[in-house]
């Protein structure tokens, strides 16, 4: 099915994968093999639940989809991991949790779970655990619904680790973990009459240390970054991260690339990273005005806006991520591209997610697009790129160099070669 | 002219992809009903504006009275697939009728026919797709605006669109001697005033009062009372 959302846990251990089938597929990492200290661990399936089913309003008759939006990993507290999951209206807390061994020797029941005639009973014994084959549960431990009008378009957990944020097109609420039947709004940018709307959210996250600090990304292209703190009802942003438009650059659809596909924050929380439809924008927290790096992902798109509104591929929404030392950022692109932006060496490369053209444990070659002129051996000409072919998510390992990276059905994890 | 014809397609486009955003599962997405009407008004203002510097060319075509024209029909075509909806999708009323003041002129290829849509009753209309429109059961205040009413509205930039715009076109010289009951009641209406007052030179259509929701959005040209077209930019849940 086509995959929605692509997240690592905590450790790294565990890549979960949601899909428009409201199926979530959890991979986990082989243990190094002692003896093979050059590759580490694959990953393999640990676990498939359904996690949303489809519904449907009645009172506004619209079907409600199945389709996981987002994926976020609570830190693990104890032998069970936990993630919260959400389609366009429900959220829900999962517990997984290992099964390994099971109780035999029952006094009153049979192995197989059939009661014993209690007359047949005649010596007494202690039940004892045995280990079995390993069986992974997931359970719904919570279920959030009910608290949004618009679609939910992130979740993001607060450093705190008992609350969270969920963000629909035009309110942002907080819930505690264990509260299911309320949650506090704490931005809403309803106008009083719609018809005057100009902006809607795009993405909401918490800063990854101050669990007062949040920040949310507009259609319009601007970062707002919040503080609980400062009243119940954040909507009055502590800082307003806008770039001023290029006049040079105005078209058509101007006002739609501009619009904020994901925001994250990075781990160290001075900066924070926004994707748009053509570029990806670093900006440190201490200044508002402009981003301190901009990057181009795909700049040869510019002047095929009109097609690309056609196609429908305007309306992409791309994310973006950072590896586990802020130090390079990806994001993804068309033809099953995607990039990686070096922001030391201010390097980049393209990379092509694709069975044909790799072979597993081969080197990934660098590729390249020809935007005008005359092509090169191996570059390939923008009029040639495949627009179905998209990489909407990706995500980088915390602490290794391991990427998972999302095409349409498939699921991609390369790690950097160790020599 | 090249621009002109482009932001018309561009309309068109977006009417269209805005009718097939209804249809998906899920509901409409707010964001996509917002960029699209964004798109939309770019485009309204090009085609303007690339109307206005090429209005005195269209002057000298004689035309046909009252000939609603093809190109309309490709602007429509997106609106007109809505028809049970369609009541409440607004098409300005031909524009050679608001721009010549007692000219019978053929709009030709100038057929500034945006297709705004008012975005307002949008979700309205999803649910109420299969029923029997109610002129007031829908209206909130602000939504009065934008329902025809049986009641004659003079101007208001929400004229239904539909299919039998082209078949009314012939019809209109029956027009002023018969109001039109049926689904459609307010265009018959609204057509009989413009062309009635072309027809009796009276100078056309009186200037029409601006819904209060024109106030609001700074690319309605109140001061046009020629051109009547609004666009509503948002969709209400």
């Amino acid at each position: 099915d086509i995959i929605s959302t692509v997240e690592f846990n905590h450790s790294g251990e565990l890549l979960a994968t949601g899909d428009k089938g409201g199926r979530v597929v959890i991979f986990q990492q082989e243990q190094e093999n002692k003896t093979q200290t050059h590759s580490r661990g694959e990953y393999n399936v640990y676990s498939t639940f359904q996690s949303h089913e489809p519904e449907f309003d009645y009172l506004k008759s619209l079907e409600i989809e199945e389709k996981i939006n987002k994926i976020r990993w609570l830190p693990q507290k104890n032998a069970a991991q936990f993630l919260l999951s959400t389609n366009d209206k429900t959220i829900k807390l999962w517990k997984i949790s290992e099964r390994d061994k099971r109780p035999e020797g029952y006094n009153l029941k049979e192995e197989d779970g059939r009661y014993r005639d209690p007359t047949t009973v005649t010596t007494l014994r202690v039940p004892v655990f045995r280990p079995m084959d390993l069986m992974v549960e997931a359970s719904p431990r919570r279920i959030f619904a009910n608290a949004h009008t618009y679609h939910i378009n992130s979740i993001s957990i607060n450093s705190d680790y008992e609350t969270y944020l969920s963000a629909d097109d035009l309110r942002i609420n907080l819930w505690h973990l264990e509260i299911t039947d309320r949650s506090f709004n704490i931005v809403d940018i309803k106008p009083a009459n719609m018809e005057e709307l100009t902006e809607v959210i795009t993405a909401a996250e918490f800063h990854p240390n101050s669990c007062n600090t949040f920040v949310y990304s507009s259609s319009k292209g601007t970062i707002r970054l919040c503080d609980m703190r400062a009243s119940a009802l954040c909507d009055r942003h502590s800082k307003l991260f806008e770039e001023p438009e290029d006049p040079s650059n105005r078209s058509f659809f101007s006002e739609i690339i501009s619009s904020i596909s994901d925001v994250k924050f990075s781990h160290s929380g001075r900066y924070m990273m926004t994707r748009d439809y053509l570029s990806v924008k670093i900006w440190d927290l201490n200044m508002e005005n402009r981003p301190v790096e901009t990057y181009q992902v795909h700049e040869y798109l510019r002047s095929k806006l009109c097609s690309l509104y056609e196609n429908d591929c305007i309306f992409d929404k791309f994310e973006c991520c950072w590896n586990g030392s802020d130090s390079v950022v990806m994001t993804g692109s068309y033809n099953n591209f995607f990039r990686m932006f070096d922001r030391n060496t201010k390097r980049d490369i393209t990379l092509e997610a694709s069975r044909e053209n790799n072979k597993p444990r081969t080197v990934l070659k660098p590729r390249k697009v020809c935007a005008s002129g005359k092509r090169k051996k191996d570059e390939i000409s923008v009029d040639s790129l495949d627009f179905n072919k998209k990489i909407l998510h990706t995500a980088w390992h915390p602490k290794e160099n391991i990427i998972a990276v999302a095409t349409t059905n498939n699921l991609y994890i390369f790690q950097d070669k160790v020599n | 002219m090249e621009a002109q014809k482009e932001a018309q397609r561009i309309m068109t486009m977006s009417v269209w992809k805005m009718y097939h955003s209804r249809m998906q599962r899920g509901g409409l997405r707010l964001h996509r009903s917002l960029q699209l009407s964004l798109v939309m008004r770019s485009a309204r203002e090009l085609y303007l504006s690339s109307k206005v510097e090429t209005e005195e060319t269209e002057l000298s075509f004689a035309a046909a009275p009252l000939n609603l024209p093809q190109p309309m029909t490709a602007a429509e075509a997106g609106a007109e697939v809505d028809s049970p909806q369609a009541i409440e999708e607004a098409i300005p009323a031909p524009e050679p009728m608001e721009t010549q003041d007692a000219r019978e002129t053929e709009p030709a290829p100038a057929c500034s026919h945006l297709p705004p849509v008012t975005f307002a009753t949008l979700p309205q209309l999803s649910m109420k797709a299969n029923r029997k429109r109610r002129s007031c059961t829908l209206g909130q205040g602000r939504d009065a605006g934008l329902i025809p009413s049986k009641k004659a509205r003079l101007e208001e930039e929400t004229v239904p669109a539909e299919g039998k715009a082209e078949v009314e076109a012939g019809d209109l010289g029956r027009r002023p001697s018969q109001v039109e009951e049926g689904p459609f009641p307010s265009l018959a209406r609204v057509l009989q005033k413009r062309f009635s007052g072309i027809l009796n030179n009276t100078g056309g259509p009186p200037k029409p009062t601006a819904p209060p929701s024109c106030e609001l959005k700074p690319g309605c040209r109140q001061a046009d009372n020629m051109i009547n077209i609004l666009v509503r930019t948002v969709v209400a849940f």
